[in-house]
């Protein structure tokens, strides 16, 4: 899962859904938090976690490409 | 299910397709001149395409020395891209546009120098001096965005654009759909610029995952396709561009690392560039994958960049930088234990992909001086054209795009009529996936075209391999009419996925008639493993009734202006 995201830290502000290049995260209205819908389509751009206002966002590399 | 599809219809002077770094300096010039300009994008606009996460280098001449000049950086691109670009035209697109983009970057607020009002520079892949102009260019993206957002810019968020509006003599517009909504968006423009860069996930990748790429993996080839569908000619399409990276994610960051001294080394620990190039570890791209590949093919592998005898100031601002480059390459390297000061860093070739030979021209819609393609208002700007590439090419070429797509448009009295009946069967055709419940997801037609193209078009081709190629990818065209969506979003992946076949195609059809190898391993024939002056020159590649047609147009290099 490469974008986590720590939801004690997020603010609900949906931004990362607007600019993640691929339409990996979509934030979900009702529940008020984004979800990372489609993991195997990040990029690892770092987009999401520049524009998070909050830093809630780190980027975990899958084993299958630490190794 | 289309009658419940909304329809917006949007009327402009110019549109731009893809807003990522070319697509938006287009947009700006074109907005500079009063023109209405429509960006439709896939995403958004602040952070999409290849510099979304930040870039790290700008090449330049700075008129400092004799390397330094206009004269000296075209001799020097017609030594590292001979055979592919076109002297004049990148004298174009580039020289005489340098010293405006190099005004626009201080003026949006992303300078190229040091808080000390320096340039810092570095000298990599053959230059004969030090062309790169290291800068933070983090916010590159962003700083794009908010200029042509204050200059009045319309954009289309979350857009895919599928087809152009062709009226039989001219280009007229675009047709493409919300990847959320799923709204259906009829764009009429005077001119249309095509920016939508490279195409990526079209080779086997050796991580096994598709969207680990090098360049952008929204970047499919939706430019290349849409101008051949109406008759553009396309060229230089038969290059394979591949890179080296670091092992396991497919991130740049090598020019830094070269640029700042690192050193190649194989399993034993002997530096082994100057064996394949002269310029050992600065030599062109080119030659650093192709020399990874034999190295690792005599057994010699596994590869590092070993930058543990550089000083502490070197390394120091390395860890600083390499970040600028790609955001997470420091991340990686911390996940995976590895202080650059101490550990060389274990490298591999990428995957392969649709795009320019060399990092100052590229592949795909034939430009010409005024960056036009063949056909009547459509335009090409950036890693999607022949003559364009990089960040440096991608801000100048993509700027001149606009200014001349305003030109034609200002030249037109009227908005040209569209044929509502055409457009509405093209509509039907771009929602079928999403009918088709018991068809094939779009991965295992991704997945297929990959493993063909690098089992029979790959590093290494043939005139058989290549003909195997073509008649699978069309045998696959035909079970790609079964492709199922879901949603939008699959959607979106639908359209991906037969964007990336077509090129398949046409990547081979070309490089058939390329029957030389030229810069190495992004187009080695293992039937012709010479590199022929004959054959100096670009492959044309268009369509006719539908049918395809190819020429051979020969470049010039007697003289560099
Ligand atoms: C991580 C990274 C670092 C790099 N660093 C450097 C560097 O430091 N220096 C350098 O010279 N070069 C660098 N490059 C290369 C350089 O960034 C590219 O050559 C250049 O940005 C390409 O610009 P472009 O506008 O042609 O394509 P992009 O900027 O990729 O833009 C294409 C846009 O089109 C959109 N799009 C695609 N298809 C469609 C469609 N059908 N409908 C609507 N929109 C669509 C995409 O979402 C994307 O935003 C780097 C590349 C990468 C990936
Ligand atoms: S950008 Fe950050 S704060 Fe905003 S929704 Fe995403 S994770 Fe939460
Ligand atoms: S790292 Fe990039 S591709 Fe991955 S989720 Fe974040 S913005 Fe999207």
């Amino acid at each position: 899962m490469p974008p986590f995201i720590d939801m004690n830290k997020c603010s609900g502000c949906s931004i990362c859904d607007r600019v993640c290049p691929l339409d990996v995260i979509h934030f979900d209205h009702e529940k008020k938090s984004p979800i990372v819908k489609y993991p195997d389509e990040c990029w690892h751009c770092g987009s999401c976690r520049l524009e998070c206002p909050t830093a809630a966002i780190k980027i975990m590399f899958s084993p299958e490409m630490i190794y | 299910m289309l009658s419940q599809i909304r329809e917006h219809i949007f009327e402009t002077d110019v549109l731009v397709v893809g807003g990522g770094l070319a697509g938006n300096n287009a947009a700006i010039a074109a907005l500079e001149r009063k023109a209405k300009v429509i960006i439709a994008e896939k995403a958004s606009l602040e952070r999409c395409g290849a510099i979304a996460g930040g870039v790290d280098h700008f090449m330049a001449y700075l008129n400092t020395a004799p390397w330094d000049t206009r004269e000296a950086y075209l001799e020097y691109v017609a030594k590292i891209a001979r055979g592919a670009i076109n002297i004049k035209i990148q004298d174009a697109v580039f020289c005489r546009e340098l010293e405006d983009a190099l005004e626009r970057m201080e003026r949006i607020g992303c300078t190229l120098k040091q808080s000390d009002g320096t340039y810092f520079r570095t000298r990599a892949l053959g230059q004969p001096g030090p062309y790169f102009i290291n800068f933070n260019g983090k916010n590159l993206k962003p700083a794009l965005a908010r200029e042509a957002k204050r200059l009045g810019v319309k954009v289309i968020e979350k857009c895919m654009i599928t087809d152009l509006l062709f009226d039989g003599d001219k280009v007229i517009g675009a047709l493409g759909f919300n990847i959320r909504t799923g709204d259906f968006y009829i764009i009429k423009s005077k001119a249309t610029i095509l920016a939508t860069g490279c195409t990526t996930r079209l080779f086997q990748n050796p991580t096994g995952l598709p969207f680990n790429t090098w360049q952008c993996p929204a970047d499919t080839g939706g430019a290349q396709v849409m101008a051949f569908k109406v008759g553009a000619k396309l060229a230089n399409m038969e290059y394979m561009r591949i890179t080296v990276v670091p092992k396991g994610f497919s991130a740049a960051g090598l020019n830094a690392l070269t640029g700042m001294g690192g050193r190649f080394i194989n399993a034993r620990g002997e530096e082994f560039m100057k064996r394949y190039h002269p310029m050992g570890d600065k030599a062109p791209r080119s030659a650093l994958v192709e020399a990874v590949i034999k190295e690792i093919q005599k057994g010699n592998g596994p590869i590092y960049i070993d930058c543990t005898h550089l000083s502490k100031s070197e390394i120091d601002h390395l860890n600083k930088t390499l970040g600028y480059d790609k955001d997470t390459l420091p991340d990686f390297l911390q996940q995976k234990g590895i202080d650059l000061s101490k550990d060389p860093l274990e490298v591999m070739y990428s995957e392969g992909m649709q795009a320019g030979p060399a990092e100052v021209c590229g592949s795909g819609i034939m430009i010409d001086e005024d960056t036009s393609s063949s056909v009547k208002g459509l335009f090409g700007a950036g890693d999607c054209t022949d003559q364009m590439r990089c960040v440096h090419v991608c801000t100048t070429g993509g700027y001149l795009a606009g200014k001349k797509a305003v030109e034609y448009a200002q030249g037109l009295s009227y908005l040209p009529k569209n044929d509502v009946k055409e457009i509405q069967k093209i509509k039907s055709s771009i929602y079928v996936p999403l009918t088709k419940k018991d068809g094939i997801p779009f991965q295992i037609i991704e997945n297929t075209i990959r493993r063909i193209m690098w089992d029979y078009a790959g590093p290494v081709r043939n005139e058989k391999s290549l003909k195997v190629a073509i008649q699978k990818l069309e045998m696959l065209s035909e079970e790609a009419e079964k492709l199922k969506a879901k949603d939008f979003h699959e959607l979106m992946r639908v359209h991906e996925a037969k964007q990336i076949l077509e090129v398949g195609k046409i990547m081979c059809h070309a490089s058939l008639e390329r029957k030389e190898t030229r810069f190495g391993v992004f187009h080695f024939r293992s039937d012709y493993p010479e590199t022929r002056e004959e054959f100096e020159g670009e492959i044309v590649i268009w369509q006719e009734n539908g049918k395809i047609k190819k020429e051979f147009k020969k470049l010039d290099y007697t003289k560099i202006i």
